[in-house]
């Protein structure tokens, strides 16, 4: 692929990766969700700490989050309830995205794969403490009509036991 | 004989205790201050957890030869091993010669260990077998006294293994008491028992591990309106006041259970398994005829072992719109890490012979419901990190005496069950907190030490 060809998809996916961060601060899950495709996998895996042998510390069955359109659409429908408690008052998060990588591209399927690492700050109502989670995230983007969509996002985190109370949010 | 200071009360905690074992009995008042204080907890990592029966991990976590997993016994950290003899063992990660760690993982496989340190080289059984320059610096020694210090007593009930830090004491049954019934019941409906699915979720909550334990021994009242979105959005199928119609157990020994079940009308429901699985129940048959009777009428159970382990079983779906609701069982231990801080080590289980597809529904049904990423899980931790923000308060502490009257003199519709046909005594409907004040009850017994 030529380099100016290559510089569009990535300048195209920086841009969606940022826009799609700028919905999930400001909680418009239901925007968010039209960004996904219909046939969205998004996993958070389990890590433990491994041997340093091991080839991966990241379970390849266990997760905190295995998600597909429908349980997403679920997962929208209750935060628009009154009774989303785990974001009540809602959390303050912003999402760090930073070192974007293209991976691969293909013209094909127009599918890019794009690694980003997420750095996330939370806090919530008069509490003093934010809560910072990092993770390294591999999405596939991919372009539908024309328009860039995520088809797959897996959420590599480097904590074995996560920081935080609950996972009401989206990373 | 000099007598040990170990586990012993203050006079502050001891006053703090039999004031709350008076106002527990008299006015079904329980204070606000345990929920946040540091002397208490300490007493409590004395007097409960380095006492107690101890959940530690389960057989199907370590299935070979040299599978560990790090674990704590309260906050103690030990290594669950199966050694190359196919025993279990549980051993407590640090070195005899100067303390430091011999685990350097929370998940592997190894025929032995061995400190950094000085590199003493222990087999995974925790015999001490070497160390550099052994014959030079250790000649004259026996290697026998200076293994890895294995935890005093450890018991494998139907798989799910238990450790207990004191030499002595009640045996893991005579812990359970009547809730050993129940596990059995759930536990053996297949004779092959159930195993873990993947590795276990670890999270945090800025709360006390009691709130914890005492929702789930028989809170079903929060799920009145703390749960109600997930009726809102269809993922309880139940409707809120008609799951209120269930049994609270207190089963012996400060354990609780919460059950939803129809033992009148004879109609098979086993948890909602598919019939086709129900057919694979090969254990029923060898269970008696009243646990037979239980798991045929059998909805939801929720329940706490005291200390600090709870479970649940019952159907959900991650997405009700379009995936059928599948039987799941969670497993968890609310591991006290400080006054205001817990742990959640929260695992799954499926009866072994069950299909993979099967295993991956009911997995992905624990996950969405229960987990860090819970529907009902999420919500759990709100009010519990708000009590033990209030707990910590000056003026919460002197004055918050909190109320636990439901059920208690009266108040309230629910009653005992007349001729309960299983082990302990029920109450119904679940309109009532006589298991929390069951819990505190035991509770009180064992940090005054009449247990």
């Amino acid at each position: 692929m030529d380099w100016l060809k290559r510089f569009q998809i990535y300048q195209e996916c920086v841009e969606f990766l940022n826009h799609e961060a700028d919905l999930l601060d400001q909680h418009r899950y239901a925007e968010w969700e039209e960004l996904l495709t219909e046939d969205i996998v998004y996993q958070v895996p389990i890590r433990l700490t491994r041997e340093k042998e091991a080839e991966t510390e990241f379970s390849s069955v266990a997760f905190h989050m295995n998600e597909d359109r429908g349980s997403i659409k679920l997962r929208v429908k209750r935060s628009q309830t009154d009774f989303n408690f785990a974001e009540d008052p809602k959390t303050r998060t912003r999402h760090f995205v930073t070192n974007f990588r293209l991976d691969a591209y293909d013209g094909q399927t127009e599918e890019a794969h794009v690694r980003t690492n997420l750095l996330l700050f939370r806090q919530q109502f008069d509490e003093m403490e934010q809560l910072l989670v990092s993770a390294e995230r591999r999405d596939v983007l991919r372009k539908v009509n024309g328009q860039w969509k995520l088809a797959k996002r897996v959420v590599y985190f480097d904590h074995t036991t996560i920081p935080l109370p609950n996972l009401a949010i989206f990373f | 004989m000099q007598q040990t200071t170990e586990g012993q009360l203050s006079p502050r905690l001891r006053s703090m205790l039999e004031e709350m074992q008076k106002s527990l009995r008299e006015e079904a008042a329980i204070p606000l201050a345990i929920f946040n204080d540091e002397e208490l907890h300490q007493a409590e990592m004395e007097i409960i957890f380095a006492k107690q029966w101890i959940f530690v991990g389960h057989e199907s976590e370590i299935p070979n030869k040299g599978d560990y997993v790090l674990r704590h016994i309260g906050n103690d950290p030990f290594v669950l091993v199966r050694t190359e003899d196919g025993d279990i063992k549980v051993l407590f990660d640090a070195c005899p010669h100067r303390g430091a760690r011999i685990c350097r993982a929370e998940k592997g496989n190894s025929s032995h260990f061995r400190c950094i340190y000085h590199g003493w080289t222990f087999k995974n059984d925790g015999e001490l077998v070497g160390a550099p320059g052994y014959n030079n610096g250790y000649s004259g020694m026996d290697k026998k006294d200076w293994g890895l210090i294995p935890a005093p007593r450890v018991e494998n009930f139907h798989g799910f293994i238990f450790a207990s830090l004191a030499q002595e004491g009640p045996t893991l049954r005579e812990a359970l008491g009547g809730m050993a019934w129940y596990l059995e019941m759930i536990f053996t409906m297949q004779k092959c028992g159930m195993e873990v699915l993947g590795e276990p979720q670890h999270w945090i909550i800025n709360a006390n591990w009691k709130q914890a334990s005492e929702n789930f021994s028989g809170d079903d009242y929060h799920l009145l309106y703390l749960h109600k979105s997930t009726y809102d959005v269809g993922v309880m199928p139940v409707p809120l006041m008609e799951n209120m119609m269930g049994y609270h157990v207190k089963p012996g020994m400060g354990h609780g259970l919460s059950f939803s079940i129809d033992i009148e009308s004879n109609d098979p429901i086993y948890w909602f398994f598919p019939p086709e699985i129900v057919e694979t129940f090969d254990g029923l048959k060898e269970m008696t005829p009243e646990q037979q009777r239980l798991a045929r009428g059998a909805r939801v159970v929720v329940g706490t072992i005291f200390p600090n382990t709870s479970f649940l079983l019952l159907p959900l779906s991650p997405d009700p719109g379009n995936v059928p609701p599948t039987p799941l069982f969670t497993w968890r231990v609310w591991r006290p890490l400080s006054p205001g801080k817990l742990e959640v080590i929260n695992w799954f289980f499926m009866y072994k012979n069950t299909p993979a597809e099967f295993k991956a529904q009911s997995f992905r049904a624990g996950v969405s419901t229960f987990g860090a990423a819970g529907h009902f899980e999420m919500d759990d931790a709100v009010p519990w990190v708000e009590i033990a923000r209030n707990a910590a308060s000056v003026f919460g502490k002197k004055n918050l005496k909190l109320n636990y009257k439901m059920g208690f003199n009266g108040i309230g519709v629910s009653k005992p069950v007349k001729d309960w046909p299983f082990p302990g005594e029920a109450w119904y409907p679940r309109y009532e907190e006589g298991n929390q004040r069951y819990f505190y009850q035991h509770y009180l017994n064992i940090m005054l030490g009449g247990q």
